[in-house]
């Protein structure tokens, strides 16, 4: 009887102990990048092209994640703001490996809505498009704004 | 509660403004009753001059609003004005009126259809343009004048 006790306790303990998830990572790894913008003249650049946002996740493959976004209203710069839009299908996940951005397995996704999709086994790449539209006077310089993703699990 | 949160940069840079100016206005001088005038486009002291400045090398759209009369300033008598498909140049080397050529940008141009242009190297482009009054035999004598209207825009190439 002495001899068994310290076994029955081992695997009680072993019931609590919790799984372990893997670290996950956000980073912004491309800027929305408009380039050279004439006033008066609006200009887009679509989610697939290079000049999109990018941003890559890395975590727990399987692992279901929400993505948030912060927009800016505006690009700023000293003394100036120029108005930036984001429409509803400027989103797009992908979580295949390798990460493909012209035709991204989660596309046309609400940038201004929580999303919602599972790691891949190289985590996600998230790629973002916008249209600025600067005045007829816009005031000439370089304009910038900042981008913020919030990755959070879901436990799923 | 937030795993990750990544902040990524949006920029873009504005390029210069694009602005119009009426430089000089067109100028047919003293005409007599029943006697049409013409006036070219490369007359450097009468000739209509739009001065046009903004990011060199730029594209733009130029469209001109033409009067079809030039009137008295009581309204009380017209004179009809009139622009054949040859009488705008557009010019992106600023040289001038009399000496403008086809090297310089575009000449001999209809002006109620002129094509796409380009800011000059230098940021400035100039439109010249001529026209023909044709007074009646018993056109009331007076000063008579009309608003000419050039708009601008840029391509975004």
């Amino acid at each position: 009887m002495r001899k068994t006790a310290p076994i029955v306790i081992a695997a009680t303990l072993a019931l609590f102990l919790p799984s372990v998830c893997l670290g996950q990572t956000v980073a912004s790894t491309e800027s929305l990048a408009f380039g050279d913008v004439f006033p008066g003249v609006p200009k887009t650049v679509v989610k697939t092209s290079a000049s999109a946002a990018e941003f890559t996740i890395t975590g727990t493959a399987d692992a279901e994640v929400t993505l948030d976004f912060d927009l800016p209203s505006y690009l700023s710069t000293t003394g100036g703001n120029m108005p930036v839009f984001f429409s509803s299908t400027d989103c797009a996940v992908d979580s295949t490996n390798p990460p493909n951005q012209g035709s991204p397995s989660y596309n046309n996704q609400n940038p201004y809505q929580t999303i919602t999709y599972r790691l891949g086994s190289a985590g996600l790449k998230v790629w973002l498009g916008g249209q600025i539209v600067p005045g007829l006077a816009q005031k000439a310089g370089s304009y910038n704004a900042t981008i913020r993703l919030t990755v959070t699990y879901t436990g799923n | 509660m937030a795993d990750g949160v990544a902040n990524g940069p949006s920029t873009a840079t504005v390029l210069t403004m694009i602005t119009a100016t009426a430089s000089q206005n067109l100028n047919f001088g003293q005409i007599f009753g029943g006697t049409p005038k013409s006036m070219g486009y490369n007359k450097d002291d009468s000739s209509a001059i739009f001065t046009v400045t903004g990011q060199p090398s730029a594209g733009i759209n130029l469209e001109l609003i033409l009067p079809e009369y030039l009137s008295l300033a009581n309204g009380s008598a017209r004179m009809p004005v009139i622009f054949s498909t040859t009488d705008a140049a557009i010019d992106t080397t600023t040289v001038t009126p009399s000496t403008v050529g086809a090297g310089n940008g575009w000449i001999n141009r209809n002006p109620h259809s002129l094509p796409a242009a380009v800011i000059g190297s230098g940021g400035t482009t100039k439109l010249y343009l001529g026209g023909k009054v044709v007074p009646s035999v018993d056109q009331k004598a007076g000063s008579y004048s009309g608003d000419i209207v050039l708009s601008v825009s840029y391509t975004g190439s």
